[in-house]
């Protein structure tokens, strides 16, 4: 499996726990299907962004950083989406959304995948 | 299996012909005793002078007649008879015999003078001197170091008077000229090179290459010639080469 | 006759030593270093344009058993061409009779003086080399003998360089016919018709502090493969020696190297090596039984980056679903 392919499943895989957290919210819970999806197409897109910056930058903390900022971004566009009642959750998806992309950059990095192990 | 021992076969090189001075001092046959003392005086004379300056405190009078008496003694009394090779170096036998010469030497109220018709050795003592003065004894290096420092001063320079010998006598005297000007006057001068020696000599490069790796070949042979004529055996030589050669001082 | 200085005579019993390379291709530049039977010079190759360090047979060595000992070490080296083993270019005699061989003149440091300085896992890679050679050495049936650091060079690319295979052991080499022994490092060996020169049974060669029991007995017979695993473990714990307290995995690694049993000791270099690898991957080292504890601080250790990030992310959870509501 290459790193952009693991950035893609493990995005989307962490992305639809990270959106059922929302169930624990109950302002939330109405909306969470619609959560889940959008959680896991956010994780899917960012995972995938994280994967190609693994494959062409070889660093951990680059990896961790990039995946940090990646997920910061796109959970700051899911958080200034419009919501119903006007209320915006920004530091409750943007800071879970940082770590998620974070150990999805971590792991693209440490990901050994197609390329020759260099012991 | 390809029999290694004819490579090399550096034992076949060296002059196994010419035999041990030290084993002709014991011959019955005069002639080669005498040649045999005569090797054994000129290579230990000198050592022997500065030894019993250093380690007796003696002064240059009585150690000039220790030395006389010491080896004119060994030739008439024969001591050199009592060397077992099998205990130990000739040197360090020659250097017991001498210390308890000189030790009895000291302790006769009158040295005892040497026998009527004994051969007075016509050795260069006030030499033996200048060089105790030029280069002094070092505090730090014992008695018996001493011995063995001079010792090997003795047999190298013996070594060279051999090598500027056969180099006159075999028409090679440039070689010899370049190995003393480069291998010899070089004391504090660092800056002598091949080329500078061929400047010097108005020779090329190549030429001084060739003629001092023809000296210093000589020069080897003559002092493991020296070596094993002041030995009495393949391991007494092997022991003194190991101590003599290739270390610093 | 002509009065010879200090400086003089030392200068003389050097140039009395020196080779003659006049008959050879090499331009003698200095002396690098002297050993029991021989003396290692730093020569030019004008062939070649390229330095390389020549080692004469002492004259003060035993003739023709030092020939034969040192074509019979130029031969060991010459059929073992690995990146850390020192290459042997050429062997031949001198005008002089001396048997002398050509090998890599290695630019860099002895690792007994170079370990120091280093942290603990450049230490720990150069002795992955060091296993590396000495495996190859084994699978060509010929052990080292006298491992030792000072016997190991780091060039200043860090290739690593074992060198000093003068008391080498050919597994195949049947032992000599008669068994007189004498304790003497490098000595001892009876020189044969044919010119193999075999240690004789009885005879000690190696250096103490690395000498496997066997070794030391003189068992020569019994001495193989295990001899130069137990001297790997006392490289490996000179290696350790700058950390004071040595992590426990690796000091198990050194205990089971030097095991007094060879059976008990590590299998192989190989095997060796791999378990410094382990450590130095935070995986397990098999020669550790390590406890839960120590267990779960090495996996920490090892993921701890991934750990610390799941945790937070968790942390971050709670608090948000905790406090979820409160302004």
């Amino acid at each position: 499996m290459s790193k952009p392919v693991l950035g893609l499943v493990l995005g989307g895989i962490l992305g639809i726990f990270d959106g059922l957290t929302a169930y624990f919210t109950p302002e939330a819970r109405t909306m969470l299907l619609g959560i889940v999806i959008g959680s896991t197409i956010k994780g899917v897109v960012a995972g995938l962004a994280i994967g190609f910056f693994s494959k062409r930058v070889h660093s951990l903390p680059l990896g961790i950083l990039f995946g940090l900022g990646v997920g910061l971004l796109l959970a700051f566009l899911v958080a200034a989406m419009p919501q119903p009642g006007g209320k915006h959750y920004y530091f409750e998806i943007m800071l879970p959304g940082a770590i998620v992309g974070a150990i999805v950059g971590y792991a693209t990095q440490v990901w050994r995948g197609k390329s020759l192990s260099t012991a | 299996m390809r029999d290694d021992t004819g490579i090399g076969g550096s034992a076949d090189r060296f002059p196994e012909t010419r035999s041990s001075a030290v084993l002709a001092a014991q011959s019955p046959d005069l002639l080669e005793r005498e040649r045999g003392l005569a090797i054994l005086v000129e290579t230990y004379w000198k050592p022997a002078y500065k030894y019993l300056r250093l380690r007796f405190g003696a002064s240059n009078e009585d150690a000039k007649d220790l030395t006389q008496g010491f080896f004119a003694r060994a030739i008439e009394k024969d001591f050199f008879d009592g060397y077992d090779p099998a205990r130990g170096s000739f040197r360090t036998y020659l250097r017991t015999c001498l210390d308890r010469f000189a030790a009895n030497e000291r302790k006769a109220a009158n040295r005892q003078k040497r026998s009527p018709g004994a051969a007075l050795l016509s050795l260069d003592f006030d030499g033996a001197e200048t060089e105790l003065r030029r280069e002094p004894a070092s505090a730090e290096r014992g008695a018996e170091d001493y011995f063995h420092d001079e010792f090997v001063r003795s047999l190298l320079a013996l070594s060279i008077e051999k090598l500027r010998e056969e180099c006159l006598l075999r028409g090679k005297d440039l070689p010899y000229r370049l190995f003393e000007r480069y291998e010899l006057d070089r004391d504090g001068d660092q800056t002598i090179s091949y080329d500078r020696l061929a400047e010097e000599f108005q020779i090329p490069v190549t030429q001084v290459t060739n003629f001092l790796a023809f000296a210093r070949r000589e020069f080897r042979r003559i002092v493991l010639e020296k070596l094993r004529e002041i030995t009495a055996n393949d391991r007494e030589f092997r022991e003194e080469a190991r101590s003599l050669l290739g270390v610093s001082s | 006759m002509r009065w010879l200085s200090n400086a003089t005579v030392a200068h003389l019993r050097r140039v009395a030593e020196w080779p003659d390379l006049g008959a050879t291709k090499y331009r003698l530049l200095g002396e690098l270093g002297r050993g029991g039977m021989g003396t290692v010079y730093l020569a030019e190759d004008v062939m070649l344009e390229r330095r390389v360090a020549l080692k004469v047979v002492a004259t003060s060595a035993p003739a023709p058993e030092a020939a034969a000992r040192m074509l019979r070490e130029a031969r060991i080296l010459a059929g073992l061409e690995h990146p850390g083993i020192v290459p042997v270019h050429d062997a031949g005699a001198l005008p002089d009779g001396r048997v002398f061989y050509a090998m890599k003149r290695v630019d860099g440091q002895r690792l007994d003086a170079l370990a120091p300085t280093l942290p603990l896992p450049e230490r720990l890679r150069i002795f992955r080399r060091i296993c590396e050679a000495v495996a190859f050495a084994h699978a060509r049936g010929v052990i080292h003998r006298d491992l030792k650091p000072e016997n190991v060079m780091v060039g200043p690319f860090g290739e690593v360089l074992v060198m000093d295979w003068g008391v080498a052991k050919i597994l195949s080499e049947p032992p000599p016919a008669t068994g007189e022994g004498a304790a003497a490092s490098g000595g001892g060996a009876a020189a044969r018709p044919g010119g193999g020169v075999a240690t004789a049974e009885g005879t000690v060669v190696g250096t103490a502090d690395y000498m496997a029991p066997e070794q030391a007995e003189g068992a020569v017979e019994r001495t193989g493969p295990p001899a130069d695993i137990f001297a790997l473990g006392g490289v490996l714990a000179f290696l350790l020696r700058p950390e004071g307290a040595a992590p426990r995995p690796l000091s198990a690694a050194v205990r089971k190297a030097r095991a007094t049993l060879p059976e008990d000791r590590y299998a192989s270099a190989g095997e060796l090596a791999a378990d410094v690898t382990r450590y130095l991957e935070g995986q397990r080292v098999l020669a550790h039984a390590e406890g839960p504890l120590e267990r779960a601080g090495r996996v920490f250790t090892r993921y701890r980056a991934a750990i610390l990030l799941i945790l937070g992310y968790l942390l971050v959870r709670t608090l948000l679903i905790l406090f979820a509501g409160h302004p």
